[in-house]
C-alpha cells in the first residue's frame, strides 16, 4: 500500500482524504458501479455526515446513481443507522452513507447498503470492486434517467421505529450526558429530549463541517477527553460518545469512569442473551475474550469472524435470525436482533439505559460484577513483504497456544490471548493482547518488538 | 464518414449523447477542469429543460465544489440569463448545461467567463489543456466551498437590463396579441411572466410545460413551426415568437401567419437598432447580405466574422458594434443588454417598433431587401476538404474568396459559403441570390463539386 496517499479502495468501500487522495473520479466511479451492483432501476436512498466534503461528494453520488437510472432519495445530514432504516422503511433497493464515521475532519467515505439496509457480503463487496475496476458500468439512456428528491422526514420515522422498541417513559428516569463530536446523533438526540422527554444534556452538539472538538473515536482515551469528566459535574447516570455517523457509542459511568470500548458489546450481550431467545454472539477476533466468559454463563455460545463488516454480515447469514443474541465489535459497534442487525450507536445507548432500568442498577455498578480483563492495543507499520515471515516467526514462538489464522494470526491461551494481523484500512500491523487479570505487558511487549524487528 | 456523432470534446466544450456517451464522469471532470481554470470564487450554474439537465446538474456542480468553487444554482434558466447574472453579480463564471438547438439526447455544457461572455478561443484551448491533462485544483476539506440556491433574482435582471432599452409603456399601451411558442424549453415560464405580465400583451402559449419533452423539433426554424403558424391565425395575433430550448435563438411570425426567415429576424433587429444609434454591425460569414443593405440605409458598416456566438462577440468588441448576431441560426446579439444572443432582447425590440412605428410584422418584414437563400449540409471524408475547397473556388473564377471560416465566393448577384461544422462531422453549405434562379445555379454548382 502507497501510505503517501490518503486513499483506500477495498473491499471495505473508498475512503480517503478529500483532495489529496479521494476525488470526484472516485466518488462517481464508485457510486456508478454500486448503481451497476443494484441492477434494473429502483428507489436508493442516500445521506451524509456534517462533513463540509460531503455536499461534494452527494453531488458525485447523486449523479452516478441517477446516471445508471435510480431515483436517488436524499436524507440530507443524516446517521448511517437512519439510512439504513429509510432504506427498509421505503422499500428501497439500498443505499450509500457519505461520511468518514470515527476518522478526522479530512476524511471521507462511501459505505454501501443492500436491500433492507443489510452491509454487502464479502461476495458483494467483491463484485462492486470487481466492476469498479472493469468500469463496467451500466448508464441508462437519456430518456430514462432517475430523478432527484429530498426526503426530511426519515429521522421522524426512525425515531417512531426507536419508541416502538424502547420504553421511552420508562427511560426519563436517568439523566444522561451524550459527547456528539459535532456529528449526525444531535439532531436526533435533541428529538428524543425535545419530544420524548428523555433528560439528555448534549456537549459538542453542534454540527460542524470542518473540524471537530476533538478526534470522533469511540474509544476509552477519548472518552476520558471531555465526557468523563463531566459526569459528577452534570449529575449524570451515564454517559456516551457518538462517532460522527452514529453508529458506534463509548461509554462513561456515573462516577467519571472512562469505560473500555470494549464492554458495549459485553454489557449488551449479557442483557441480550438474558432476554433470549438468541444464544448465539458473532464477534471479531480482536474482541474481548470477556464475551466467551458471559456467553458460558448464559450457556451461549461466541462465534469469531475476520475484522470487517463484510465478515460480520457473511457470519449472520448464516444462522437463522432468531439464533443470534447479537453481532458486533470491541469498537463500540454493536448490532441488536431486535434493532434490525443494524450497528446503531443510539440505539445500543437506549438498551444500555434499558437494561440499567430493567436491573435497578447503576451503570458502575452492573461493571463492576465482570471480572476483570485488561487489553492492550498497538500498531506498527510494516512493508507488505515481510509480514508472511514476520507471522510465521510469531507462531513458531508460541507452539502451545490454540491458534486461528482466519485473519492474521490469534493465538489463545488459557486466560490470555492476542490478535496480530494486516489493517485493511491503513499499512499497518495490528497487536491486541487481552488477559484475565491485570495487563499482559510482558506478552504485548514481545509481540511488539518482534513486529517492530521486521520494519528497519 | 460513418462515425456516429455521439460525443464530441473540443475547443467548443463538451457534447455528446446521455446514456454511455456524455457520461457524468465526463461532465465533472470538464467542470472541474472550468473550476480549476476560473479559480476558487462563485460560479453561476443553470440549465435547459432536457430529462438529463438534472443529472448532469449534480455532476458538474460536484465538479466546481472539488475544484474549490462555490456553486450558485439558478435552476432552469434561459442562456443569456445566466450569461446576464454572471455579469451582473461579477462572478468567476458560469455553466449553461444546455445543449442548445441540438435534439433531447444530446446534451452540453456552455461555458462562460467572469463578463458572461463566451470562452475567447485561447481561454478554450487552455481549459482544453487542463481537462486533457487532469491537472485539476482538489481543495480539501477546509476549504470546501458549498452550494446557494437562487431562481428568483437571475430572470429578474435580465428582464430588467432588456427593459432598459424600450419604451415599456408603449408596448403595455398597445396590449398586442402575442402567440408563443416555448418549446417546453428553459423559457417557457420566464416568456410567459415577460411576455403577458411585463409586456401586458393578450398571450397565447404553446409548448411553455418545462416538464413536458419538446414537442417539435428544437431548432426553431420555419418548416417546423406549423403549430405555432396556426396559433396565429386562428387567435388573429400580431406577431409570434418561438424559442429553442435554451432561449438564446428566436424565430418570429407576422399576422399572416408566415414564419419569417431566421435571418430576416437579424435583419429587423438590426434595422430596429440603427433607426436610433449608428454604428458598426457584426454578422457572421453566413449572414445574409439583407444586413449590408440596412446597414447602407443607415450609413453604418458591417464586419464579418466567422460562424460561432463568440466569433461573433469578439469581433463585435474590437469594432464597437452597436448590434449583431448571427442570422441563420436567428441570434441577435445587442450588447447594450449583453454580449449573447438573447431571445428576450429581440421580442422586446420588435414589440417597441410596432408600437413606435404603428405597422404590422408584415409590414416590417415588407420593408427588408428580398434575398433567396438556401442551408445545406454534406458528409464529407477527412482528407478531402482540402481538395474539396480548392475545386470550388476553381469553379467560380472571378468571384471574391474569404477564407476565415471554410471557403465564402462571392459574386455580383449572390454567394456560397461552404465550412466544416464545428460540432458535427459534416460541411454546412449556404448560398444566397437575389433570384431564385440565381441560387438555385449557385446552389447546384456547388453541390456537384463537392
Amino acid at each position: 500500500m502507497n501510505a503517501r496517499i490518503p486513499l483506500r479502495i477495498s473491499q471495505f468501500g473508498l475512503r480517503g482524504v478529500v483532495g489529496a487522495g479521494l476525488t470526484p473520479t472516485h466518488v462517481l466511479d464508485f457510486s456508478a458501479a454500486f448503481g451497476a451492483l443494484l441492477g434494473p432501476p429502483a428507489k436508493v436512498i442516500i445521506g451524509r455526515d456534517p462533513r463540509a466534503s460531503g455536499q461534494m461528494i452527494r453531488e458525485g453520488v447523486a449523479s452516478a446513481l441517477m446516471a445508471c437510472g435510480h431515483d436517488v432519495i436524499d436524507l440530507g445530514i443524516v446517521s448511517t443507522p437512519v439510512i439504513q432504516h429509510a432504506i427498509t422503511a421505503t422499500g428501497a433497493r439500498g443505499g450509500i452513507s457519505i461520511g468518514a464515521s470515527h476518522m478526522a475532519a479530512e476524511w471521507n467515505a462511501l459505505k454501501f447498503f443492500g436491500e433492507r439496509g443489510s452491509y454487502l457480503s464479502t461476495a458483494e463487496a467483491g463484485e462492486l470492486l470487481d466492476i469498479y475496476h472493469l468500469k463496467g458500468f451500466d448508464f441508462a439512456q437519456w430518456d430514462a434517467l432517475g430523478s432527484y428528491s429530498r426526503d426530511d422526514s426519515a429521522v421522524g420515522r426512525y425515531i417512531d421505529n426507536l419508541a416502538s422498541v424502547f420504553d421511552f417513559p420508562a427511560l426519563r428516569r436517568f439523566r444522561v450526558l451524550v459527547d456528539c463530536c459535532n456529528g449526525t446523533s444531535a439532531h436526533i438526540l435533541a428529538i428524543l429530549r425535545d419530544r420524548h422527554g428523555l433528560d439528555l444534556v448534549l456537549i459538542n452538539e453542534q454540527s460542524e463541517g470542518r473540524a471537530f472538538a476533538h478526534e470522533p473515536a469511540t474509544d476509552q482515551r477519548t472518552v476520558r477527553m471531555q465526557l468523563a469528566p463531566l459526569m459528577r459535574h452534570v449529575g449524570a447516570d451515564a454517559g456516551f460518545l457518538f462517532d460522527v455517523d452514529s453508529d458506534r457509542v463509548a461509554l462513561a459511568t456515573e462516577s467519571g469512569g472512562a469505560v473500555s470500548e470494549e464492554m458495549v458489546l459485553v454489557l449488551l450481550a449479557d442483557e441480550m442473551l438474558t432476554l433470549g431467545p438468541g444464544d448465539t454472539i458473532i464477534a471479531n477476533l480482536s474482541t474481548t475474550a470477556l464475551l466467551d466468559e458471559v456467553a458460558a454463563s448464559h450457556n451461549g455460545r461466541v462465534v469469531r469472524v475476520p475484522v470487517g463488516r463484510n465478515a460480520t454480515a457473511d457470519a449472520l447469514a448464516g444462522f437463522p435470525p432468531e439464533k443470534i443474541a447479537i453481532a458486533g465489535e470491541g469498537t463500540g459497534a454493536v448490532m441488536m436482533p431486535r434493532f434490525r442487525f443494524v450497528y446503531d450507536g443510539i440505539a445500543s445507548m437506549l438498551a444500555i439505559l434499558t437494561m440499567m432500568h430493567r436491573r435497578a442498577q447503576s451503570l458502575g455498578s452492573i461493571l463492576a460484577a465482570y471480572p476483570k480483563y485488561s487489553i492492550l492495543k498497538g500498531e506498527v507499520p510494516l512493508e507488505s513483504h515481510r509480514i508472511p515471515q514476520m507471522m510465521d516467526d510469531i507462531e513458531s514462538r508460541y507452539p502451545s497456544a490454540r491458534k486461528n489464522n482466519l485473519d492474521g494470526l490469534r493465538a489463545d491461551f488459557d486466560n490470555a490471548w492476542f490478535h496480530v494481523r494486516v489493517s485493511q484500512t491503513a499499512p499497518l500491523v495490528r497487536v491486541i493482547a487481552e488477559q484475565r487479570g491485570d495487563p499482559p505487558t510482558a506478552l504485548f511487549e514481545a509481540l511488539m518488538d518482534t513486529v517492530r524487528s521486521y520494519n528497519s | 464518414m460513418s462515425r456516429a456523432h455521439q460525443l464530441k470534446i473540443s475547443v467548443s466544450g463538451i457534447r455528446g449523447v446521455v446514456g454511455g456517451f456524455f457520461t457524468p464522469n465526463l461532465a465533472c471532470a470538464f467542470a472541474q477542469a472550468f473550476g480549476t481554470y476560473v479559480g476558487p470564487g462563485r460560479v453561476i450554474l443553470g440549465r435547459d429543460t432536457r430529462s438529463s439537465g438534472p443529472m448532469l446538474e449534480h455532476a458538474v456542480t460536484c465538479g466546481l465544489l472539488s475544484a474549490g468553487c462555490e456553486v450558485v444554482k439558478i435552476g432552469v434558466a434561459p442562456t443569456p440569463t445566466v450569461q446576464v447574472f454572471v455579469a451582473e453579480t461579477r462572478a468567476r463564471g458560469g455553466i449553461a448545461i444546455t445543449a442548445s438547438h441540438n435534439p433531447p439526447e444530446y446534451n452540453a455544457l456552455k461555458l462562460f467567463n467572469a463578463e458572461g461572455l463566451f470562452f475567447n478561443h485561447y481561454e478554450r484551448g487552455e481549459l482544453l489543456e487542463l481537462y486533457h491533462q487532469s491537472a485539476f485544483t482538489q481543495v480539501p476539506n477546509a476549504e470546501m466551498p458549498g452550494i446557494r440556491f437562487d431562481t428568483e433574482t437571475a430572470p429578474r435582471l435580465h428582464i430588467e437590463r432588456v427593459l432598459r432599452h424600450v419604451n415599456v409603456d408603449r408596448i403595455r399601451a398597445r396590449r398586442f396579441r402575442v402567440a408563443l411558442d416555448g418549446v417546453n424549453g428553459a423559457g417557457s415560464e420566464m416568456s410567459v411572466r415577460f411576455l403577458r405580465d411585463t409586456l401586458n400583451c393578450h398571450l397565447h402559449a404553446i409548448s411553455v410545460s418545462p416538464h413536458l419533452p419538446f414537442p417539435r423539433e428544437a431548432e426553431p426554424k420555419p418548416e417546423v413551426l406549423g403549430d405555432l403558424r396556426d396559433l396565429i391565425l386562428r387567435e388573429h395575433c400580431d406577431i409570434a415568437f418561438a424559442q429553442d430550448p435554451d432561449g438564446d435563438r428566436l424565430a418570429v411570425g407576422d399576422e399572416t401567419g408566415r414564419i419569417l426567415d431566421n435571418d430576416d429576424v437579424l435583419a429587423l433587429a438590426v434595422d430596429c437598432v440603427l433607426h436610433r444609434l449608428k454604428g458598426p454591425v457584426v454578422v457572421n460569414l453566413t449572414t445574409s447580405s439583407a444586413i449590408d443593405d440596412i446597414a447602407a440605409r443607415h450609413g453604418c458598416r458591417v464586419y464579418r466574422s466567422p460562424v460561432g456566438e463568440a466569433n461573433v462577440v469578439d469581433r463585435m468588441k474590437s469594432a464597437g458594434a452597436v448590434i449583431g448576431g448571427e442570422g441563420s441560426n436567428g441570434g441577435i446579439i445587442f450588447p447594450s443588454v449583453q454580449y449573447c444572443r438573447d431571445s428576450y432582447t429581440g421580442m422586446a425590440m420588435l414589440l417597441d417598433r410596432m408600437a413606435e412605428t404603428g405597422m404590422t410584422a408584415s409590414q416590417l418584414a415588407s420593408t427588408l431587401p428580398v434575398y433567396h437563400r438556401r442551408l445545406g449540409k454534406a458528409p464529407f471524408e477527412h482528407g478531402r476538404l482540402g481538395a474539396l475547397m480548392q475545386s470550388l473556388e476553381a469553379g467560380f473564377p472571378g468571384a471574391a474568396t474569404d477564407r476565415r471560416d471554410g471557403l465564402k465566393l462571392t459574386t455580383e448577384d449572390g454567394w456560397i459559403h461552404v465550412r466544416a461544422s464545428n460540432t458535427e462531422p459534416i460541411l454546412r453549405i449556404a448560398a444566397e441570390a437575389r433570384t431564385p434562379a440565381r441560387l438555385n445555379q449557385l446552389y447546384g454548382q456547388a453541390e456537384s463539386l463537392l
